[in-house]
């Protein structure tokens, strides 16, 4: 891997564990286990974007990695990872139909089939149908969440793909 | 203007996730009909629910009341009375004139029981580590040298003065509840209150014949052998307050050691009895009652009841029976399936 | 253009179709409730047949109590106090509340057919 790539992508990983840190620390808007905006979101839809699968893959499960580790949730692993593994295979395989300017559809299956994920495994590890209860809600709140960070995920690689084409113009 | 109208569904989105989802969950209740507000004291959790137009001033003035009393009586309180009755040394104390009057009547209830109700069990009760939480089973010799340490005939009330014998403690835990709930009562009427219930850690006391519905307060008695309660009954003003085994115990070497002390034995009351509830006018009194109950067991209870026949009980055995006296007859009912004796005069 | 409408449509859709599963699961009758207070202050009211499951910690001077629901039972799982009398208390029973004295900590079923248990 180049290193200039390497880079990129270590930065990248860092940024979306700050925000993943700082949305921690932030009160919890509605009192729905689940519901929250995932801000670090938008450094993965931008990563899909711009990097190949496998390179996205890396920077999301390393942030999900080390942001359990930050936290201190393990427990709460296990959700992460079921959780960010459906929706960056949902992204990866929607990649195709939807263009640059679409990136806020991506985004939104993204957030639903996240916490489709979450979903799941808390019906695994709490032995509880009931869980299923809190779908809807979560579905709601993913679309909108989905929405939110998807369109500042396709205003960030606005700003950075003009930035590099003037670079590049510069050159 | 395409990034205006990103810019803006993206704040839409943030305003509409920040109002998503259930609705919050703030404090509801319906102030139309009632108020309701609970103090920690006396080491339980008491809760007063008081209806009317008065019903706000009513909650706050009890509860208030109730944060008084437990600065009065608290055994571990150092500011309290009767932390300074027990640490007297032997000489004298004098006491305000509510706390005599209970210590009055305390003694009085200890007569009256044959001295079933003994406030002077404190050092008994610490030494078993119920006053702690660090349980332990004493052995003979300790038990009885502690006991000779207690014998409330041996406290002498002047006036409003009490002289306790040194070493001795007392610890008004089985009558403060009732008194406390009495005060309470009368300070919910002194604002205007008609109607009220207050929940002093499983005393129920009620001001008002009926709820402002019309109907009779609904009490259920605790099943001391699963959940929920074992029986109903309707009630009108009164008290009705229950003692059981189940409160606090501890288990040790496969025996179960109950917090009620036979202040005879200075162990653990074994009576037959699960639970002992007393019903009546005055909280103090049933407060009393329902502990002396418990260590007198079924047959010892009928013989108080019979000669004083101003309250009315509810006895729950170990073999699962129950008595109860025939003032409840018609306002009692069982939940769970069980053998009923009623007792008349 | 097409690609897009088409995007717009499924969010519109799903959205929608959650929405509905939402209100339909709103109109169910409203389960028991659960109260959680501290120091006589309502803190929490919680429906039980609308929480399948859930945590709540509660801080009191610094210390710690953790109450999970779970399929309608409720229950202490972590106190920091030193008695931990409100984890072994269990299940929270419809008569007698669950209560960390030293937290000051009080769960409790709301109302309920009677109007008080004498325990």
């Amino acid at each position: 891997m180049k290193v200039n790539k390497l880079t990129k992508l270590g930065l990248l990983t860092c940024l979306a564990l700050i925000i993943f840190i700082v949305e921690l620390r932030l009160p919890d808007v509605v009192p729905v286990p689940g519901v929250k905006l995932g801000l670090a979101n938008i450094i993965t839809v931008y990563c899909i974007y711009t990097f190949t699968p496998a390179e996205t893959a890396m920077m999301l499960f390393s942030r999900i990695l080390l942001g359990a580790l930050f936290s201190g949730n393990l427990m709460a692993l296990w959700y992460s990872i079921a959780g960010g593994a459906l929706c960056f295979a949902g992204m990866v395989l929607l990649r195709r139909a939807a263009d640059e300017k679409n990136m806020w559809f991506l985004s939104v299956i993204g957030a639903v089939l996240h916490n489709i994920g979450q979903i799941t495994v808390a019906m695994i590890v709490l032995k509880s149908k009931a869980v299923l209860g809190y779908l809807p809600v979560l579905l709601i709140s993913g679309c909108i969440a989905g929405l939110f960070t998807g369109i500042c995920a396709q205003l960030v690689t606005g700003r950075l793909n003009s930035r590099r084409k003037n670079k590049s113009a510069e050159k | 203007m395409r990034k205006t109208t990103l810019l803006s569904t993206a704040l839409i989105c943030l305003a509409m996730l920040s109002s998503c989802g259930d609705k919050p969950e703030v404090p509801a209740g319906d102030p139309n009909t009632k108020s309701s507000g609970s103090v920690f004291a006396m080491d339980t959790y008491m809760t007063v629910t008081a209806y009317g137009d008065d019903r706000e001033a009513g909650v706050s003035a009890a509860t208030e009341e109730m944060t008084r009393l437990e600065k009065l009586w608290s055994v571990t309180d150092e500011q309290s009375e009767i932390y300074a009755v027990n640490h007297a040394g032997g000489g004298s104390t004098a006491v305000s004139g509510e706390t005599a009057e209970l210590l009055e009547f305390a003694l009085d209830m200890h007569e009256a029981t044959g001295g079933a109700l003994d406030i002077s069990l404190y050092p008994v009760l610490r030494a078993w580590g119920f006053t702690t939480g660090e349980y332990r089973v004493p052995d003979e010799e300790e038990i009885a040298s502690l006991l000779e340490k207690t014998g409330a005939e041996k406290i002498s009330l002047g006036d409003n003065t009490v002289t306790l014998p040194e070493d001795m403690e007392i610890d008004l835990g089985a009558v403060a509840k009732g008194c406390a709930g009495d005060k309470a009562v009368a300070a919910l009427k002194e604002q205007g209150v008609e109607c009220a219930i207050l929940d002093l850690g499983g005393n129920i006391q009620t001001l008002g014949e009926t709820k402002p519905d019309g109907t009779k307060w609904k009490i259920g008695i605790r099943d001391p052998y699963g959940e929920g309660s074992a029986a109903t009954l309707e009630t009108g003003e009164g008290a009705v307050i229950t003692s059981g085994g189940y409160e606090r115990y501890f288990e040790q070497d496969g025996k179960v050691y109950k917090h009620i002390l036979d202040p005879k034995t200075g162990r653990p009351a074994e009576s037959g009895l699960a639970s002992a509830t007393a019903i009546g006018d005055e909280g103090r009194y049933c407060d009393a009652l329902s502990t002396s109950l418990y260590v007198l067991g079924a047959e010892g209870a009928e013989e108080l009841w019979r000669k004083r026949g101003d309250f009315d009980m509810v006895l729950i055995c170990e073999d699962g029976s129950f008595v109860i006296t025939e003032g409840i007859e018609q306002s009692f009912q069982l939940t769970v399936p069980a053998e009923l004796k009623v007792l008349r005069k | 253009m097409t690609g897009r409408k088409i995007f717009i449509l499924i969010t519109a859709g799903l959205l929608a179709v959650s929405a509905v599963w939402c209100v339909y699961l709103a109109m169910r009758p409203a389960g028991e409730e659960i109260v959680i207070s501290q120091d006589g202050k309502e803190l929490y009211r919680i429906d039980l047949s609308r929480t399948p499951y859930r945590t709540i910690e509660v801080e009191y001077k610094g210390r710690k109590n953790v109450i999970e629901i779970k399929d309608g039972e409720v229950r202490m799982t972590h106190a920091d106090c030193p008695d931990h009398i409100c984890i072994e208390t269990g299940k929270l029973r419809p008569d007698t509340p669950i209560v960390c004295l030293p937290n000051r900590l009080v769960i409790e079923y709301a109302g309920g057919g009677l109007d008080g248990t004498a325990r």
